[in-house]
């Protein structure tokens, strides 16, 4: 008994080691399997607060552009009011405009932060748009503040299909340019040709159908692979993000209980 | 030894880290994690395993901040537990390790090799703990080595800064 009190004590520091290790890595792990908590994340109130402040002051140096690009959007909205037939609107889909206050881009694992939170009737799982096209999930609601898993990180993956013939595919991003992602799960029998436009599918209720992704940059079919390599130029411009809307689903709640009953 | 120094630099540095050097995404591959740097110039007068737990409740604050839950943790812990037996096979004269460890303390060359040495594995641990797979192994080298050299060198310059 003496001896192994002697082992462990000898021992003790690399003892605290892994049990801190296998902490951190437990940490590691849940975070990537479940939802992560708003306190420990970009959604914290104090976090979020500053990031903000932060982005006030860079803001300043990009008023100029910001303002070209509200004044090209008001004219794309006007004419989408002469152009709208109101019968092909769902009622059940409300945008929630939201300032983006975080924002990284060139890691593998980015994420974005908007002033948004669950006051404002943000949840998880509603998907995140701007005027230019798809930008993400989110994925942590904090009060005030929320995390969103954008485009451009590894673990997402949005249903899309081809405008011109309603083909289905899965968009995923390689880790490598934040312009451009990748379509997977398109077969060989299919014909892809540069430009063709990817919308979102609609066949899950994170986004509407018809939501702009990008178009096709490149695409190429190895000997003996049954499916594309395709990469898609995104018509989101995350490194100009500033502000975003959430697309909140009236009918998101009641889909998912149905999905769910299925399972 | 003057620990409210000690805790004025963790403040000091950490804000640092979060308010400039988080925001540079200019390289694509260029993430200095400068805020290793008050860890690395602790006195080794503490006991292991509270150095150890220094190191994570430093990790969790990163974590925090760059919604990377557990992998700042990590790599945090990790170079807590490597630095006194890494510093204690540079230096030979234990004496001058009791006051913080800095290029006036131990010198150019013992220095050097110990930032050096620490940063890489840190850095190296981070990135590759957020890639999480083999997959995207040379893009994690490349930032480990980009991000090193220039963490490596704020630290260095802020010694040499502080020698005179």
């Amino acid at each position: 008994m003496q001896t192994l009190i002697k082992i462990l004590l000898r021992y003790s520091n690399f003892l605290v080691f892994i049990a801190l290790e296998v902490a951190a890595f437990m940490l590691i792990s849940l975070n990537n399997a479940y939802p992560r908590s708003s306190l420990l994340s970009t959604a914290n109130e104090f976090v979020a607060w500053q990031h903000k402040q932060i982005h006030e002051i860079s803001g300043y140096f990009s008023l100029r552009s910001q303002n070209e690009r509200l004044a090209e959007e008001n004219a794309a909205l006007r004419n989408q009011i002469c152009a709208m037939d109101s019968a092909e609107h769902a009622h059940s889909i409300h945008y929630q405009n939201a300032k983006v206050v975080q924002m990284s881009t060139d890691q593998l694992h980015n994420y974005l932060t908007i002033d948004r939170g669950s006051i404002d009737g943000i949840k998880r799982g509603q998907g995140v748009r701007n005027e230019d096209g798809v930008v993400g999930i989110v994925r942590t609601v904090g009060r005030h503040y929320s995390v969103v898993l954008p485009v451009i990180n590894t673990y997402t993956n949005i249903s899309c299909r081809f405008i011109k013939n309603d083909y289905i595919g899965t968009l995923q991003w390689d880790g490598k340019d934040n312009r451009f992602a990748q379509l997977a799960d398109v077969s060989s029998h299919m014909v892809v040709n540069p430009g063709d436009t990817i919308v979102t599918s609609g066949l899950s209720p994170v986004f509407p159908e018809g939501i702009p992704v990008g178009t096709v940059e490149k695409s190429v079919l190895k000997e003996g692979d049954s499916y594309y390599t395709i990469r898609v130029r995104l018509y989101t411009d995350f490194k100009r993000l500033k502000y975003v809307e959430v697309v909140q689903n009236a009918d998101q709640n009641e889909l998912e209980e149905l999905t769910n009953g299925l399972e | 030894m003057d620990w409210s120094k000690q805790l004025g630099r963790y403040v000091l540095v950490m804000a640092l880290q979060v308010l400039l050097f988080d925001q540079l995404q200019l390289w694509g591959a260029c993430h200095p994690y400068v805020y290793i740097m008050c860890l690395l110039m602790m006195p080794i007068t503490l006991p292991h395993s509270v150095d150890m737990i220094i190191g994570a409740i430093v990790g969790l604050i990163m974590d925090i901040f760059c919604n990377s839950l557990g992998i700042h943790i990590a790599s945090c812990i990790l170079l807590m537990f490597i630095r006194p037996y890494l510093i204690g096979s540079i230096v030979n004269d234990k004496d001058r390790l009791n006051e913080q460890i800095s290029l006036r303390a131990i010198g150019m060359e013992a220095m050097l090799k110990y930032v050096v040495i620490l940063v890489l594995v840190h850095h190296l641990a981070v990135f590759s703990l957020a890639a999480w797979s083999w997959h995207h192994i040379g893009f994690v080298l490349l930032e480990t080595i980009v991000s090193s050299i220039v963490t490596i060198l704020i630290i260095i310059g802020y010694n040499a800064m502080s020698y005179k």
